[in-house]
């Protein structure tokens, strides 16, 4: 990264109030911009939506997307809440059971995951890369993709509905109800697909956001110094990096079961509904401050900006949110208090939980001390904040008596449950909707009107609050059933009331900012006295690349260097596999390509879906499927194809601030982050291979291959192939042109032998009568060396298309593609050497 | 009057003992009271602080003299003061919450240490999709209700027969989950004879909103008259 022509001028002078950006003269934009954006069509177009990868507009896209979902598991909960009107006897229902218990799941998985975190991350779309300067995340494309993804996988969870009844055995998905034994229809499936489409996206976006916040930030902004709403979504994304990865592991799991016929979940498994509670909720805490930690980022900002003072304890409230992170991956077990856990787990996991609330106590006292000596303005967003703040001191409260295990005990499965997680997790809501408020003006460009907004929070507050806290009241009520007893019939009309209050509150909203979006007053730069941070710096909506120059906080606050003519600072990065362009080349910000890839994945997943029991479902309609299969995984395969070969060129990465990844670049970053996840993925499922195993009986317990030879065999060969990668990498440095082109062949070959190897292996297998479906043992053994094998695929097409551009002399200049594909491949061949003993030998 | 504060004095070391030990009802009642009182209080007080000073230092309540440093566009972000205040909240919160959970932790190991008494009846609880059978020690069993005597300790041993589920009584306040392929234990006292509710606690389908068992509590004597003439045979 080096940046050769720093220029020395600066031309910040010295901040004062609001005023700061008057100062900033937009000067030193090289004239090449405008051009650049002529190419790219106007928010206006329709087209721009779909080739777009600006973080802006993709903050936009998600934040509109999210808010669809939000009222499509709006209107399920006001049914919910129909059906809950009286005690509703056999006969009596509104809607069947059947459709209740969908409504109930399907509320749960699409607000969880298609509305919470998709707001959020909306902002954190558009928000992040201008708080920390930068032009745009460090894979734009990427970032496109995962909001393609996204959109898809909500998509297909809404075809769900169609195809038999969508999942219905709650968003905690218990097994074994959520198998085919029990829940046979086609759009179950449908949904736990949709749900691997989404958490593909999610890791996509992890590996993007980290990247970005670690590598990409401006001078002067060290980790330390980043604002809070930033640093909250830096400990989220950590933190979905990891949880998101064991949920896919559970979800490959059960996609299996119920696509292949794998046993993981059975009935007859030995301990299949524990692994699932495991698997879940491992994913399912840290989940929760996922979702929450954004809201508290919220927060925090608006806190800050309407008392106009700055947050107390900054450094304590940090380092609160750290430990919460981390601490976050080992208070799972609270959600089995009443399983088959003995004493001591149930003590030690009790302590751990205890420990994870404390943290929240101090930011809550945090944010209250910071409005002493303020000067409190009560606009739209600070409402709200301050309203999610009271609700989360209740919601805080109630949390603590479900720490003590012995009320814990009466409360599970009851409406304290239900009532204490909406306080939390709709508080956050809360805040966000306050974020939305607060960066409208940033987003559209107009002010919202400041009257119609606090109405909004008004009818929002009564309306939560008539909502949930009568679930207190009749927390006796157990979850998810329609029939309860008599006497809290009233307690559940004030709650359905509230319902439909707090749904009314949302019209208002709508109303206000559609309407404001295209005739509010135009808004200013910096519509709030007293906000920091960098997006209120530059004009509403920011040009498409941020900033008037590289921004810099080197003199203790900002300014905005001229980039001056034509530095040659900086060396951009590009996401594509072929970095090797000309420096000051400018980032490009279309492509269709993640739209089509998205279109692929839907497809392929939707075709996937008639899959049962390794089979497609009988006659004309399997055929239908195999066919949707089969096109998706065309489209799949070919927008992959097309989007390597596009040029493309990601923002530039200047000189800044980076730890811990200064002087690594960006490409290899990712691969570590995303490598880090399939650890992860990897993990959960050896974890569930060894639990399985010591439930059944580890001595019991039968080696599937009965002879360990063909695997030996094919650990020498990945060994192998592992050291003619490294040799392609040194022939390159060497350049040598043929020297890269025989390792890589040679490793394709390795490949290859071991692919052909396990083919054989496993047709004897097959022969023997062992298939993925046998038993338990050979479930394991089957899935779990058949994710490495396809990872082994990947590989190998990704060898392929460096051997075709190697062989027009790619890679000697430039040889990180070369590198990162090696880290990826050696990280294939370390996991082999875990799974070799496991499978073949103990 | 004395005599009646006398005995009460006397039998205070059985009733007022720190840690509350009896009945699943009335551990929990005595436990939840104190969470609800504290909760409430600690509520109470933090919100009322919170909008006390919301209003004390609202913009142009004139309470700014002009010395403060406000946070200008573009500084780098810094903390304001106060870290002693925050550190003392942090501290009393702390001693509040755990001195509450290691409170009830002695219960927890009260509960967890089974029955009070040695005479408890065993019941083998088993769910379905969608009902609960129960099986007593003579090998009789009965499908939707479960008959067990006044004031004598009742050791559960749950499991299923298919999917995921949870019993629960909630006048009793007893509670368990019920997985399949696991055996789950725990148990009750019931003080009054009557019929209680048992409901599923886990979504398990269909007829889940339905799955109920009543829980009849019996004379000793009616109890033992009934469970002789079951005879171990099924019903």
């Amino acid at each position: 990264m080096t940046d050769s022509e720093r220029p020395t001028e600066t031309d910040g002078g010295e901040p004062d109030g609001g005023t700061v950006r008057e100062e900033l003269p937009v000067t030193g934009v090289d004239p090449d911009h405008g051009e650049h954006e002529h190419e790219f069509p106007s928010t206006g177009s329709i087209r721009r939506w779909f080739i777009t990868t600006n973080h802006k507009d993709v903050g936009i896209l998600y934040v509109v997307t999210s808010l669809f979902f939000l009222l499509l598991g709006g209107v399920l909960a006001l049914l919910m809440r129909l059906q809950l009107w009286t005690p509703r006897a056999v006969g009596e229902t509104l809607i069947s059971a059947a459709a209740y218990n969908q409504a109930v799941s399907a509320h749960g998985l699409l607000m969880v995951f298609w509305f919470l975190s998709p707001f959020a991350f909306g902002f954190a779309n558009y928000v992040v890369p201008l708080q920390i300067g930068a032009k745009d995340l460090a894979f734009p494309r990427l970032n496109a993709l995962s909001y393609w993804l996204y959109l898809f996988s909500g998509i297909l969870f809404g075809v769900s509905f169609f195809q038999g009844g969508t999942f219905s055995g709650g968003w905690t998905m218990y097994a074994p109800l959520n198998v085919p034994t029990f829940m046979p229809d086609v759009g179950a499936t449908t949904a736990v697909l949709a749900l691997i489409l989404f958490v593909t996206s999610v890791t996509v976006s992890s590996v993007n956001f980290l990247t970005t916040m670690h590598r990409m930030r401006a001078e002067g902004l060290t980790l330390r110094r980043l604002p809070l709403f930033t640093w909250t979504i830096l400990l989220t994304v950590w933190m979905m990096l990891f949880a998101f990865a064991a949920l896919l592991a559970a979800l490959m799991i059960l996609a299996s079961d119920r696509l292949l016929g794998t046993t993981y979940l059975a009935l007859e498994s030995p301990a299949g509904s524990l692994l699932w509670t495991h698997l879940f909720w491992f994913f399912g805490h840290p989940e929760v401050y996922i979702v929450f930690f954004p809201a508290l980022g919220v927060m925090a900002e608006t806190f800050q900006t309407f008392t106009g003072r700055r947050i107390v304890g900054r450094k304590w409230f940090i380092g609160a949110m750290v430990l919460v992170a981390l601490q976050s991956f080992v208070v799972w077990m609270h959600h089995m208090f009443l399983t088959s856990i003995n004493l001591q787990i149930k003590t030690l996991f009790m302590v751990t939980t205890i420990g994870i609330s404390l943290p929240f106590d101090l930011m809550v006292f945090a944010l209250i001390y910071t409005m002493l000596k303020g000067r409190i303005r009560f606009t739209t967003p600070f409402l709200f904040s301050f309203g999610a703040l009271l609700l989360f001191i209740i919601g805080g409260i109630t949390g603590v008596f479900l720490g003590a295990v012995v009320l814990d005990y009466e409360f599970r499965g009851t409406y304290w449950v239900v009532a204490h997680f909406h306080y939390v997790m709709v508080g956050g809501v809360t805040a966000l909707v306050g974020g939305l408020y607060y960066w409208f003006p940033k987003m559209t460009g107009r002010m919202y009107d400041e009257f119609l907004g606090k109405l909004h929070f008004g009818i929002y507050f009564v309306g939560f609050n008539l909502l949930y806290f009568p679930m207190f009241v009749a927390w006796e009520t157990p979850r998810r059933v329609f029939d309860y007893s008599a006497g809290l019939t009233v307690w559940h009309q004030i709650a359905t009331v509230g319902g439909f209050v707090l749904a009314a509150s949302f019209v208002v909203m709508f109303y206000n900012l559609t309407k404001s979006a295209f005739a509010g007053e135009p808004a200013p730069e910096n519509p709030w006295e007293y906000s920091t941070t960098a997006e209120w710096a530059v004009p509403s909506p920011p040009p498409l690349e941020n900033f008037p120059g590289v921004p810099t906080y080197r003199d203790g606050s900002l300014s905005f260097r001229r980039s001056g003519t034509e530095t040659d600072g900086g060396v951009a990065v590009a996401t594509g596999r072929d970095h090797g362009h000309e420096a000051g080349e400018h980032a490009s910000h279309a492509s269709i390509w993640p739209f089509v890839l998205g279109l692929g994945a839907f497809l392929t997943l939707l075709g996937l879906s008639g899959l049962k029991g390794g089979a497609f479902v009988e006659g004309a309609m399997g055929d239908v499927y195999l066919g949707t299969a089969a096109l998706g995984g065309a489209v799949t395969l070919g927008s992959l194809v097309f989007m390597g070969l596009e040029p493309f060129y990601g923002p530039e990465v200047v000189e800044g601030e980076a730890w811990p990844f200064s002087g690594v670049e960006n490409g290899k970053v990712g691969m570590w982050i995303f490598l880090a996840s399939d650890v992860v993925l990897f993990g959960g499922f050896i974890g569930a291979y060894v639990f399985t195993r010591v439930a059944f009986g580890w001595t019991a317990w039968e080696p599937v291959p009965e002879n360990p030879v063909p695997g030996l065999v094919n650990t020498y060969l990945l060994l192998t192939s592992s050291f003619t990668v490294a040799l392609a990498l040194v022939s390159a440095e060497k350049e040598n042109k043929w020297g890269v082109v025989a390792s890589l062949v040679t490793t394709f070959v390795l490949g290859v032998g071991f692919l052909a190897n396990k083919a054989i292996e496993w047709e004897h297998l097959y022969h023997q009568g062992k298939w993925l479906s046998t038993n338990v043992e050979t479930s394991t053994f089957f899935l779990t060396t058949g994710l490495h094998g396809a990872h082994v695929v990947a590989g190998l097409i990704v060898t392929l298309y460096l051997v075709a551009r190697a062989l027009r002399g790619k890679y000697l200049e430039d040889n990180r593609p070369l590198e990162q594909f090696g880290l990826y491949w050696h990280f294939v061949d370390i996991v082999w050497l875990f799974l070799f003993p496991l499978f073949y030998i103990l | 009057m004395n005599t009646i504060v006398g005995e009460a004095i006397l039998a205070a070391p059985a009733q007022v003992e720190v840690i509350p030990r009896g009945t699943r009802e009335f551990v929990f009642q005595r436990i939840f009271t104190v969470f609800l009182l504290l909760g409430t209080l600690v509520g109470v007080v933090v919100i009322s602080y919170m909008l006390y000073n919301a209003y004390k230092y609202r913009d142009g309540a004139d309470v700014d003299d002009g010395s403060i440093d406000r946070p200008r566009l573009g500084e780098l972000p810094s903390g304001g003061g106060g870290g002693r205040k925050l550190f003392t909240s942090f501290i009393l919160s702390t001693i509040i919450v755990i001195s509450l959970i290691t409170w009830t932790y002695g219960t927890l190991l009260f509960v967890e240490s089974g029955p009070p008494q040695d005479d408890a009846l065993a019941v083998e609880v088993t769910g379905f999709q969608f009902g609960w059978e129960f099986e007593y020690p003579n090998g009789y069993s009965e499908q939707g209700v479960m008959r067990v005597p006044v004031d004598r300790a009742v050791r559960l041993n749950l499991t299923s027969d298919d999917v995921f589920h949870n019993f629960g009584a909630p006048a009793l306040k007893v509670k368990s989950d019920a997985i399949p392929g696991q055996t789950t234990e725990t148990w009750f006292v019931a003080n009054e004879t009557g019929n209680y509710t048992a409901q599923c606690y886990e979504l398990c389908g269909r007829g889940h909103s339905y799955m109920t068992a009543t829980i009849v509590v019996m004379d000793p004597d009616e109890y033992e008259e009934w469970y002789a003439a079951t005879n171990g045979s099924a019903s």
